[in-house]
This record gives C-alpha cells, sequence and structure tokens, in this order.
C-alpha cells in the first residue's frame, strides 16, 4: 500500500505530472485537438518510462486536457469537446460580458471537485461499480442514450421544441455514412469522404466557433467604428480573486450538487458504451430539473455550468473502473492505456490489483488526486493566460479565430474534406442560430447517433424483431421509465402552464 | 505592396528546398482504424522504428470510419511519391467484394506484410460449451440461433464465424450477429450476457482471457500460437478444417517509383525482422509473420480470391444485409422530425429572430469570412499551408480596417507560428505546396 504512495510521491514521477499537466493544458486549449490524440502523441514516450511514470504522464494529461477545453469553448466559443458542448453558450455569454475568470474559476474549481470524486470512487468502489456495468448490454444502451439526448432537450435554455428540433437535426446528421448496423452506404452520393459520415469535432467547430465568426463579421461596425467594450471590469492582472473567490463559494454553497454530480459522472463514464458526454448532460439536465424554472441570472446559469463539467471530470476516472477490473476499455484513452500496460508486461484485469503487492493500482489512484490537485495552479495559469484573448480587438481576433477553426478541423484527421464540414456545419449553425434553434443538441445528435441506431436495430436483430425485448430486462426496464419519465416532464409542463394560463 | 511581395519571397524562399534525396520531409503513415486498437498500436511502433531508420519524421494520421474505405481509399489515392504509406488490413481484400470501394489490392504497391492474426471463438467462463463439438452439437439442437457479436456486421470476424458455420452444415444466416464498433465493446457486450459468444483475434480478448472471465474454444490458425497463447487449441486439432483471420501489412499506391519501393521496402525488413519490433508485437500478443514485397503481393492475391469468393456465394448474401434495413431507422427519425415540425409551426415557435441589425456591409464582410475558408479549401493543396494561410488572412485583416503594417506583422507572425506548432510540434500533415511547406 504505502510502497505505491511512494512510487508516486518521488521527485521524477512528480516532475512528470507536472510537465504532463502543461502538455494536457496547452493541447486541450487548442481546438481540433483531442485527449485521445495527446496520448497517441506520447505513446512513443511512454516506451522509455516506467508503469507508474507512463500512467502518471496518462492521467494527469487526460484531466488537464479536458478542463482546458472549456477555455476556447468560453473565449471563442469552440468547446474542446463534446461534453463542453452541453454549455457553451452559457459560459460564452458570460465571457462577452467580460466575465470569463469567474465563468472559467467555476470550470476549474468543480472540475476538481468531480475529478477528485472520481478518484475516490474508483478507490473505493472499483469492484462493485464493475459489478454494475456488467449489468449493461445493448438494449440498456439503448435506454441511456436516450435518456443523455432527453436531458439534452431539458436542459437547454428556451423552447423544449426548438431543442428536440436541433436534436433530429444532429441525429438525421449522423445517418450519413456506412452504418455499422448495415455495412451499407447511405446519403453518400458517391463521395468516398462521406463513408466516415459527419466528424464531429469539425462540426463542433462550424457549429459554434464558426458560426459565431459569422455572426460577428455581420454585426461588427464599419471600419474606422468604435469597439464595443470588451475589456474585464475588474479581473486583469494576476490575482486569484476573480478566478477562484466566486467558484469557492459555490463550491461550498452547493457541495451537495457537486457530489451528485460527481456520482453521476463515475456512473456513466464507468459504462464501456458511454463517457463524458453524456454524464455532461444528463447531470445539466438534472440539474436544471431539479432548479425548477429558467436560469434567473449569472449564478443561475453557472449552477449548471458547475455540474455538467464536475460529471464529465469525474466520468475520467470512471472510464478506469472497466479498464482496471475487467481490461475493457472505459473510452478511447483507457483503450490507448491498455496498449501502454500490455507494453510493460502488465495485463489489465484483475491481477493487476496484486501487482507489486497491490502498488500499481494505488500508483493510479495517487496519481488522479495528484493530477486533480496540479490542475488547480496550472489551470489557473492557463485562465491567465487565455484572458489575455479578450482584450484583442474584434477586428484581430475574428480572423485569428478564423485561423483556429480552419487549422483546427483540418488537424483531426489532416484531411481538407473535414474543413468543408465545418463550413458547411458554421452556416447551418447560423442559420439556425437566426432561427433561436440551439446548438448543443445538433452536437450531441451528431455524436450520439450512430450508437443509438446500432443499439436500436442490435436489439431488433437480436430478438427477431419484437418490440418486448425493449423492456425484457429488469434493469432495461428501470432505464425506461427513467427515460419516459424525462421525456414527459416538459409535455407535463407544458400543460400545466396551458391550464394556469386558461384559468 | 512592397512589404506583402517582400514577405511572400522569403516566405518562397525560406520554403523552397532543392529535389535531395528520398525521404527528406515527414513520411505519413495512414492507418485505416481508430487510436488505441490493435492496428493503430501496429501503426505507431512501426512507425516510430521507421522513423529511427530513415531519419525523417513519420506521423500517424488515423483515417477512421466506413469500415476502412475512408483510410484505405486516401491510402490509394495519394500523390505516389512515398510520403503517404498505407497500414493495410484485411478489409482491403473485402471492401471492394461487398461493393463498397473502388479500391482493391491491385490499387497498391505491397511493401510488406507485418501480422497475421487469426480469428478465436470465445465464450463466458460460466457457460455450458467448452469445446466446439459442443458447440456445434448446441447449434444443431437448439432452436434458437446462436447471438454473436465482435465487429460490424459483415466485418471479417463476422466473416469468420459464419464461414464455419457454412463448413459444419450449417445455415450461416441461422447467426445473429449483433453489430459493434470493436472487439472491446463486444467483450462487454459477452459479460453483460446479450450475445453467446464473440468472435475476434487472440491478442484482442488477452485481458479477458487472463482475467478468466473469457475461455476460448479454439483458433482459426494452422497452428497454435505458441509464444503468448500455448493452451487454445486450433479448429483443425478440433476436427474442423477451417482457418481464417486477417492481416496487417504496409503498402504505397500503385504508381509509385520503383526506386523509391525499393528503400521503403528495405527499410521496412530492417523494421519488422529487427528485435526491437518483434520483442513488441510478442508482448502485445500480436503474431508475427514478415513477408517481403513479392510474397506479401501473392498473399493478397489469395487473400482476395478466397475472401471474394466467400463474400460473392450465395450463402453470404443473406448475411450481408442484416433483418432490418439501413433505412428503417433515418425513417423512424423523418417521422419523429415531422412531429416536431408541425407542433412548431402550430404554435407559432419557429420564428426568425430580428434583434440583430444587418446591413450589405456585414453580408459582404461575412461572405469574406466564408471566402477565406474556400480559399483554403482551394488553394492549400496547391501552394501549401503558408502560402494560402498567410495571404489570406492578410487580406481578411486589410478588410475588416486594419491598418496594412498591423496586418502585415500579425498575419507573418501566426501563421508561421501555428505551421510550427501543429505542422512540427504536433505532427499535423499540413498541406505542402510546390515550394516546400
Amino acid at each position: 500500500m504505502s510502497a505505491g504512495l511512494e512510487a508516486v510521491l518521488q521527485p521524477s514521477v512528480l516532475l512528470t505530472i507536472l510537465l504532463s499537466a502543461l502538455y494536457g493544458v496547452f493541447i486541450g486549449a487548442i481546438p481540433g485537438l483531442t485527449a485521445t490524440m495527446a496520448v497517441a502523441l506520447l505513446i512513443p514516450v511512454t516506451f522509455h518510462l516506467d508503469p507508474v511514470h507512463a500512467i502518471a504522464a496518462v492521467v494527469t494529461l487526460v484531466a488537464c486536457a479536458i478542463f482546458a477545453g472549456d477555455i476556447p469553448n468560453a473565449l471563442l466559443r469552440i468547446p474542446g469537446t463534446p461534453s463542453s458542448a452541453a454549455y457553451t453558450d452559457d459560459v460564452h455569454a458570460l465571457a462577452r460580458r467580460g466575465l470569463q475568470e469567474r465563468a472559467l474559476g467555476v470550470c476549474l474549481v468543480f472540475s476538481v471537485a468531480g475529478g477528485l470524486f472520481g478518484s475516490f470512487a474508483l478507490m473505493f468502489a472499483a469492484q462493485p461499480l464493475a459489478g454494475l456495468a456488467t449489468m449493461f448490454g445493448t438494449v440498456e444502451y439503448f435506454w441511456l442514450y436516450l435518456l443523455g439526448l432527453g436531458c439534452a432537450v431539458v436542459a437547454t435554455r428556451g423552447s423544449a421544441l426548438l431543442a428536440a428540433l436541433g436534436l433530429i437535426l444532429g441525429l438525421a446528421l449522423s445517418t450519413v455514412g456506412l452504418s455499422t448496423a448495415h455495412g451499407s452506404a447511405r446519403f453518400t452520393f458517391g463521395i468516398p469522404e462521406l463513408y466516415r459520415g459527419v466528424s464531429f469535432i469539425p462540426a463542433m467547430i462550424g457549429l459554434f466557433g464558426l458560426s459565431e465568426v459569422l455572426r460577428n463579421l455581420l454585426a461588427l461596425g464599419g471600419t474606422g467604428g468604435a469597439e464595443p467594450p470588451r475589456a474585464a471590469p475588474g479581473g486583469g492582472g494576476w490575482r486569484v480573486g476573480p478566478v477562484f473567490g466566486f467558484a469557492l463559494s459555490a463550491l461550498w454553497r452547493r457541495k451537495g450538487a457537486a457530489l451528485r454530480s460527481g456520482a453521476i459522472g463515475s456512473l456513466v463514464g464507468m459504462l464501456p458504451g458511454a463517457g463524458a458526454d453524456i454524464a455532461a448532460w444528463v447531470s445539466l439536465g438534472l440539474s436544471r430539473r431539479l432548479a425548477r424554472g429558467a436560469p434567473q441570472d449569472d449564478s443561475d446559469l453557472l449552477d449548471g455550468v458547475s455540474d455538467a463539467t464536475a460529471a464529465n471530470n469525474s466520468a475520467l476516472a470512471g472510464a478506469w473502473v472497466p479498464t482496471l477490473v475487467f481490461g475493457i476499455p472505459g473510452d478511447s484513452v483507457t483503450a490507448l492505456v491498455i496498449g501502454i500496460l500490455m507494453m510493460k508486461d502488465v495485463t489489465p484485469g484483475p491481477g493487476i490489483f496484486e501487482r507489486d503487492g497491490g502498488g500499481l493500482v494505488v500508483g493510479v489512484y495517487t496519481t488522479f488526486v495528484v493530477a486533480n490537485l496540479v490542475l488547480l495552479p496550472v489551470g489557473f495559469l492557463a485562465i491567465k493566460a487565455g484572458s489575455a484573448l479578450v482584450r484583442i480587438p474584434q477586428r484581430i481576433l475574428l480572423p485569428i479565430i478564423l485561423l483556429c477553426c480552419i487549422v483546427g478541423s483540418y488537424a483531426v484527421d489532416s484531411r481538407r474534406f473535414d474543413v468543408g464540414v465545418m463550413l458547411a456545419m458554421g452556416l447551418l449553425g447560423f442559420a439556425l442560430e437566426r432561427w433561436s434553434v440551439p446548438l448543443g443538441p445538433v452536437v450531441l445528435g451528431i455524436v450520439l447517433g450512430s450508437p443509438l441506431e446500432d443499439r436500436f436495430i442490435g436489439t431488433l436483430n437480436t430478438s427477431g424483431g419484437s418490440l418486448r425485448a425493449f423492456l425484457e430486462r429488469p434493469q432495461s426496464l428501470v432505464l425506461a421509465v427513467l427515460c419516459l419519465a424525462l421525456w414527459l416532464s416538459p409535455l407535463v409542463g407544458l400543460v400545466r402552464r396551458r391550464f394556469a394560463a386558461t384559468r | 505592396m512592397r512589404p506583402i511581395a517582400a514577405a511572400l519571397l522569403v516566405l518562397g524562399v525560406a520554403g523552397c528546398r532543392g529535389e535531395g534525396r528520398f525521404p527528406d520531409r515527414p513520411i505519413v503513415l495512414i492507418c485505416p482504424w481508430g487510436a488505441g486498437g490493435g492496428t493503430d498500436r501496429v501503426a505507431r511502433q512501426t512507425a516510430l522504428l521507421l522513423e529511427q531508420d530513415l531519419g525523417v519524421n513519420v506521423n500517424v494520421v488515423n483515417a477512421t470510419g466506413g469500415q476502412g474505405v475512408t483510410g484505405h481509399s486516401r491510402g490509394a489515392l495519394a500523390r505516389p511519391d512515398g510520403y503517404t504509406v498505407t497500414m493495410m488490413t484485411v478489409e482491403l481484400n473485402m471492401l471492394h467484394a461487398r461493393g463498397l470501394t473502388e479500391v482493391t489490392p491491385e490499387s497498391f504497391a505491397p511493401l510488406a506484410l507485418l501480422n497475421r492474426d487469426a480469428a478465436a471463438l470465445f465464450v463466458r467462463a460460466d457457460s455450458p460449451w467448452t469445446t466446439l463439438r459442443e458447440l456445434e452439437a448446441h447449434i444443431r439442437t437448439s432452436g434458437e440461433s446462436l447471438k454473436a457479436s465482435g465487429t460490424a456486421q459483415g466485418g471479417i470476424w463476422h466473416l469468420a464465424l459464419a464461414g464455419w458455420y457454412a463448413r459444419i452444415g450449417d445455415d450461416p444466416a441461422r447467426l445473429t450477429w449483433l453489430s459493434s464498433e470493436g472487439a472491446a465493446p463486444s467483450m462487454a457486450e459477452l459479460l453483460a450476457g446479450t450475445v453467446d459468444a464473440v468472435c475476434c483475434s487472440l491478442p484482442e480478448a488477452a485481458p479477458q482471457m487472463a482475467s478468466g472471465r473469457v475461455r476460448c474454444l479454439g483458433v482459426m490458425s494452422a497452428e497454435r500460437a505458441t509464444a503468448r497463447f500455448p493452451d487454445v487449441p486450433t479448429f483443425r486439432e478440433q476436427g474442423y478444417d477451417w482457418t481464417m483471420g486477417g492481416w496487417r501489412g504496409i503498402g504505397v499506391p500503385r504508381d509509385t517509383p520503383e526506386a523509391i519501393r525499393n528503400l521503403l521496402g528495405a527499410a521496412l525488413q530492417r523494421v519488422a525482422t529487427g528485435a526491437e519490433f518483434a520483442g513488441f508485437m510478442d508482448r502485445q500478443g500480436f503474431d508475427r509473420t514478415y513477408a517481403a514485397a513479392d510474397g506479401f503481393r501473392a498473399s493478397l492475391a489469395e487473400a482476395d480470391r478466397s475472401l471474394g469468393e466467400l463474400i460473392r456465394s450465395e450463402a453470404f448474401a443473406a448475411i450481408r444485409r442484416g433483418r432490418h434495413g439501413p433505412l428503417v431507422y433515418p425513417a423512424a427519425l423523418g417521422v419523429a422530425a415531422a412531429v416536431v415540425l408541425a407542433s412548431l409551426l402550430a404554435s407559432g415557435g419557429l420564428r426568425r429572430r430580428d434583434d440583430e441589425r444587418t446591413e450589405p456591409a456585414g453580408w459582404r464582410r461575412l461572405l469574406e469570412g466564408v471566402g477565406v475558408v474556400v480559399g483554403f479549401i482551394i488553394l492549400a493543396p496547391h501552394l501549401g499551408f503558408l502560402l494560402t494561410m498567410g495571404p489570406l488572412l492578410c487580406l481578411l485583416f486589410l478588410r475588416l480596417g486594419v491598418s496594412p503594417a498591423r496586418a502585415l506583422a500579425t498575419a507573418l507572425t501566426l501563421v508561421p507560428a501555428t505551421y510550427l506548432l501543429f505542422g512540427t510540434l504536433l505532427r499535423v500533415d499540413l498541406p505542402r505546396g510546390p515550394l516546400g511547406w
């Protein structure tokens, strides 16, 4: 036990953690680069490290990259991951009013809180949680995805019908390409590039980032016109207050909500077929449902953001549960981790808990805690550095964001076609916003569309077409009831309002 | 204009390099499968060792999707200059037979076969079947069809298991296949009890076998994988003359010059037969079967023939379709969309936002922004990243009313900095023009 602690708390490991934290924040803050890509780039380096160093590097990198995705999310309106897309408009609205340090401070503090919660869940409940994960088969995932989609409708501010429209649009976009369920091409018009469908990162950059650039270009004052004031009132400098002051008091005020969000993150994150994105949406949906009524002010707005961001960081540790217990990766990063471990002659699975007298696993746990703590100062530096962007005048900043959009969407796959996808989605996003259709649900639809179809068709195929299969197992029944309750809740609200209005 | 012309000249001269010997710039290794999977791991290790051997960066690009169509067609259609090599997989033999792509093994000049991983059949450790004979008896006597998974519908592992069905005289269409994104999610389904069996390669299932939750009934290779899985019996030992598996190898577009092919082939031979590669493959549990260009070409042709026969046969027509057609789900979405749209129209919820002022100049600026993106898409492959993005960005700054000096200075620092960051540090294969970058 203590051997594992000592293994992590030696200077060379701590240095690895610090360097990985800087690298992770850096990568995460660049639109288009994902944590998975960062880890893949790191693999050749890990060949020269022992398992504890290698794991420390990966864990830290991912935890920091996910948080750092919130920085362009707030400042440029380009979400780093689909899980940040849940609250893009909320944090960006605050940043536009110069409150970016407060918004990002909330993201940082709740990310760390969620991450720590996830670490402790991994430490103390890995085995029972993993048992729960084996109850999830095709049907259960089908209901879980519907639940996640329902949360996107519930969680989005404004009209639920418009959110549903955005969601269906996203789902429809996801049907383009070669479907896994059938292995046949759909809506590809003979263009080979379309076989892989609409990739979600270029789509996300286009829908949010490019559409925002276009909107601002449209509204920009004429040449020589006065710049709208954008600089932060207060803030600035290296003061700690604007970043942490509000966030820490919010954490204290909403400890229960933070625990709830952490728990949602761990539970959803540990499922191999679901990840941080669904966790964030479910947490946000629940948060908005419990708050009752639309957010009134900044503080209400940030309540939802904090719940979503706590859940998506907690989900990261959750993904390690099936990885360590069964050797089944919980997400794409842990899939890479399995490869790294096998290079070290470590086979993930129950045997790993006995490795080095349990030292290796304790090393993983300790790394998670240390990595999340290191995120606090490193994230603070990143927020301060990023905030400088806000002081750049619009007419300089907009072309720079445009450059980010182009390079970011290109970088995903080194494909010009993806830049085209980004452009198309940008125009679509611009049009949708003019009709008040929210964009977050569109992104979730694109991400979950194909997995949802796989599970839907898969269940029909294995049951011989009987719809009873969707409700046969007790666990699927529970999820189905939750799902229906969620989907029906806006309707109930609508009926109640109508009723109240007529009375 | 003078400073701009001067800047272009500087960029041009700096980007220009004489035609040196091959290779003098980074090579792209296309991997048709996602980061973290088996093919990606082999690709990254190969890239690492190739990099040491050739002395230039070898960058892995995961061109995923379309069950391998994306990566293989991109690799086949790349400029045949040796700077784009592809990690080819068995799907190259299958996709054209399924009518999904025009790209065939003929589209490539094969360089080196690296590995052959046979299919293997897995069941839960608590299942009643311990041998293939027992499973066969169950398949024959039970009224219900066996549910299995391992890859997407019609993928190599599906084909392997269905082929065994045909070999024991059963109808492959009686096998219920649950389409999945890969071996790992299939294993999760196996543990969750949704499927009865998983067909995939041995290394993909190594962690689950080690954990004791999963049992391997047999491997579809001619001989046992003695290095890592000596206890797993072959199908042949159990009386079934059936072998099937995937392979991985490296190729370049067909028209690549012979000198470059030979140079890359020799480098790959040193890599694939070296001790470091062997150590990597053995530890990951991958088989090692090396063949140089000619041997690889022959085995590609052989695989193309046998797999093509299988896929085009009468018995397999059914498994390629699946029971619920590809338009069921889009149709369901269409209905949902119609309902939502109808309610929106009825409630008057769909209205254009008119809170934003719009003036002709605004629309012109918007079009110029779109023009920059379109300009990049059209010009980048001809001019390269720097020569496209630098002037375009500069132009946009000027149109937005930024002073020429400031516009030039910003574009001149920003674009090369972006190039350094993405192209050099993060190993993104940014577009290259005639002048280099």
